[in-house]
């Protein structure tokens, strides 16, 4: 046994400098051409059995998947408005294959920021008629422009202006214009609580109630529902997205809480949870959703009508990711 | 090694070295040991050159004159990180510092195996080849997990979970060399610790001055998860006076959050191996790396596995020394026509 493990190990470094195949690319290979063959069955199968396959060329149809093609060309077929396509979710959650930017030392290019609700949707609104929607494209647009102005980096919103975007049209976006990076943009609300908290998210399963039922509701609008994503949540937490988002959480909810409370000490930290929110789910890029503020209390509300609050949070918001991206950087450590 | 001809045997001094994102060790075919942190720092210009004396410093002593240094931890998260000059330049300073402590012969070949993360991809290890092949004639890489194992003969049946400072590594051994399969990383390690612990410490003591490499020795020195029967107090400055501060709960928290993360991939690892040897694993569980001398980390994992059936968790006896000895085993064993090879 030993020998045999010497002769792998040998191989194994053969393979990395270019001069060997390893076993399991071979057994790879192998499945390839399996799959290539029973393609190959499946395509004749179709056309022998045409008469089976129910296949329309309606002008309708014929647009609509043209453009969803135009939309993103590498995806399986169409699904329905609002909802995520199971295959494409599966491939994503199976794959394995994250892009862990940090951690093979390749560069974070383009940052998506994702300014909750908007259109249609005014997200929660507070006593005084202030609207989440608002509030979040404004923090948004803070972000963008300190990201753009300290930092080397592509930045992207989901939404510029008061439009409805679905969240699953956000996902799209962040994944057709290749974002390293994802943060959605959202304000609480505790109807029962009189109390100011933050909270800051990464996709995951969750048993807690009250975030089941916070996921309901930022998840409005899509159809897919919470039991759905058993198996698409077991798959990710096979992959190192979770363990990415964390860190990414946790320095994003760190930052808030430490500048939040130099203003308002009486903020509580509420932490970094995992809930299984739509706007997260697609993604393979580390991904968080901030619950910047609290629109139930009132103070906090008034707050958030002043300018300068909403330039704060988007500082500690800008400073969270800068952490999350220096981490480990002796020199920017030192620097905070 | 049996199949390693006596003049090979002569000739050649063989060293398993384990990189680290904290330490970095070497153990020599001479029987030298040696460690050190894995922290580099350049002088930032002529005038930091001559205070310090010295063109590069390591570990500690870099950490000490940190301000008048250009510093680098180029093994972040246990990944050297491809394309950063720097990070490739620190990394072969580290590699030759440790291959000096090993006092190699003048004349004699060094054979070197290095142990570097179960979920390093192609590139990486590539990027570690690079920094290493100019310090040494051959060059094997393997995974740390798996150079543990190997040194612990643990070859068949067993799971090795090697906390380090940046990733924490599992790799189950089942009679043949690891498949990617096989393996794991998470990071939720020693660094993830010490930044829990720092925001605490923070937290709770928002007068006192510190800093992350002093929460780092707290760590080190105190770390335990469930109970401990002594208070740990500490020493911190408070407006300049010192002050003594209980920490004892901030350490227990943070050292008792990389347990869930932990507990879930080692079941889920579990898991994944054929049932027929599933019971076989649980029972030769081993922990290793700095993040196993976290008091009472190995009983809390033994009782978390429980309700999957009996389990044993033993931790290695020299966590320091196991990936360097394991690699050096390899070494040493890897038949000399292989090494030509290369």
């Amino acid at each position: 046994m030993r020998r045999e493990i010497l002769r792998s190990v040998y191989e194994d470094n053969l393979v990395m400098l270019g001069q060997g195949r390893s076993l399991l690319t071979k057994r790879r290979l192998y499945l390839g051409k399996k799959y290539l063959i029973a393609a190959l069955l499946c395509i004749i199968a179709v056309l022998v059995n045409g008469r089976h396959v129910n296949i329309s060329f309606s002008p309708t149809e014929l647009t609509a998947q043209t453009a969803m093609m135009n939309m993103a060309p590498a995806l399986p077929p169409p699904a329905p408005e609002g909802v995520p396509n199971p295959a494409e979710l599966n491939s994503v959650a199976g794959s394995g294959n994250v892009a862990l930017s940090r951690m093979f030392g390749l560069k974070i290019k383009t940052i998506m920021i994702d300014a909750g609700h908007g259109g249609s949707d005014s997200g929660t609104v507070g006593k005084m008629g202030t609207k989440e929607k608002d509030i979040t494209l404004d923090i948004a647009r803070r972000l963008r422009q300190h990201l753009e102005a300290k930092g080397n980096y592509r930045i992207l919103m989901t939404r510029e202006d008061d439009s409805a975007v679905s969240l699953n049209r956000r996902v799209e976006l962040a994944k057709t214009a290749k974002a390293d990076l994802f943060i959605s943009v959202h304000i609480n609300y505790l109807p029962q609580k009189p109390i100011n908290i933050i909270e800051t998210y990464y996709f995951g399963p969750s048993t807690d109630a009250n975030i089941l039922r916070l996921a309901e509701q930022e998840n409005a609008g899509s159809e897919q529902g919470l039991s759905d994503f058993r198996a698409i949540v077991e798959k990710l937490g096979k992959t190192m997205k979770l363990q990415e988002s964390r860190e990414f959480a946790e320095s994003i909810q760190s930052n808030m809480v430490r500048y939040s409370r130099k203003q308002n000490s009486s903020i509580q930290d509420f932490g970094v949870k995992r809930a299984p929110f739509v706007v997260l789910l697609g993604l393979e890029v580390p991904s968080v959703l901030a619950e910047v503020s609290c629109m139930s209390n009132r103070e906090e509300e008034k707050e958030l009508q002043q300018e300068g609050h909403r330039e704060y949070i988007a500082r500690s918001l800008a400073l969270g990711i800068f952490d999350y991206l220096n981490k480990g950087d002796l020199t920017h450590e030192a620097k905070r | 090694m049996k199949q390693n001809d006596e003049q090979n045997q002569e000739n050649v001094l063989f060293v398993g070295i384990d990189l680290g994102t904290s330490r970095s060790a070497i153990s020599a075919s001479n029987g030298k040991r040696e460690w050190i942190e894995s922290y580099v720092g350049w002088p930032k210009d002529f005038i930091a050159e001559q205070v310090i004396g010295k063109p590069v410093l390591f570990g500690e002593e870099a950490l000490q004159h940190r301000l008048s240094l250009d510093l680098c931890r180029p093994l972040e998260r246990g990944i050297i990180k491809e394309g950063i000059e720097s990070s490739e330049r620190a990394v072969k300073e580290i590699i030759r510092h440790l291959i000096d402590l090993a006092k190699s012969e003048p004349g004699k070949q060094i054979h070197a195996v290095v142990g570097v993360p179960s979920d390093s991809l192609k590139v990486n290890k590539l990027a570690i080849r690079r920094a290493v092949a100019e310090h040494v004639q051959a060059l094997m890489v393997v995974t740390e997990p798996f150079a543990i194992a190997y040194g612990m003969n643990l070859l068949n049946n067993a799971l090795v979970i090697d906390i380090g400072a940046g990733t924490t590594d599992f790799c189950i051994m089942h009679g043949t060399i690891p498949s990617e399969e096989d393996q794991k990383t998470i990071f939720t390690a020693g660094d993830y610790i010490d930044e829990q612990l720092f925001n605490y410490l923070i937290e709770k003591y928002p007068n006192s001055r510190f800093n992350k490499n002093m929460v780092r020795q707290f760590k080190e020195k105190f770390s335990f998860v469930r109970t401990l029967d002594e208070d740990i107090r500490v020493e911190l400055p408070v407006d300049g006076k010192p002050v003594m501060h209980d920490i004892k709960n901030e350490v227990r928290r943070a050292c008792e959050s990389i347990l869930p993360a932990l507990v879930d991939t080692t079941t889920e690892m579990i898991a994944r191996f054929d049932p027929e040897f599933q019971m076989k694993i649980k029972n030769n569980i081993v922990m290793a790396g700095g993040g196993s001398l976290i008091r009472g980390i190995d009983e809390y994992l033994q009782d978390a596995l429980k309700e999957y059936g009996a389990c044993k968790v033993t931790r290695v006896k020299d966590p320091l020394f196991a990936g360097s000895d394991g690699a050096l085993k390899l070494a040493t064993d890897m038949p000399a026509k292989y090494w030509e090879k290369l």
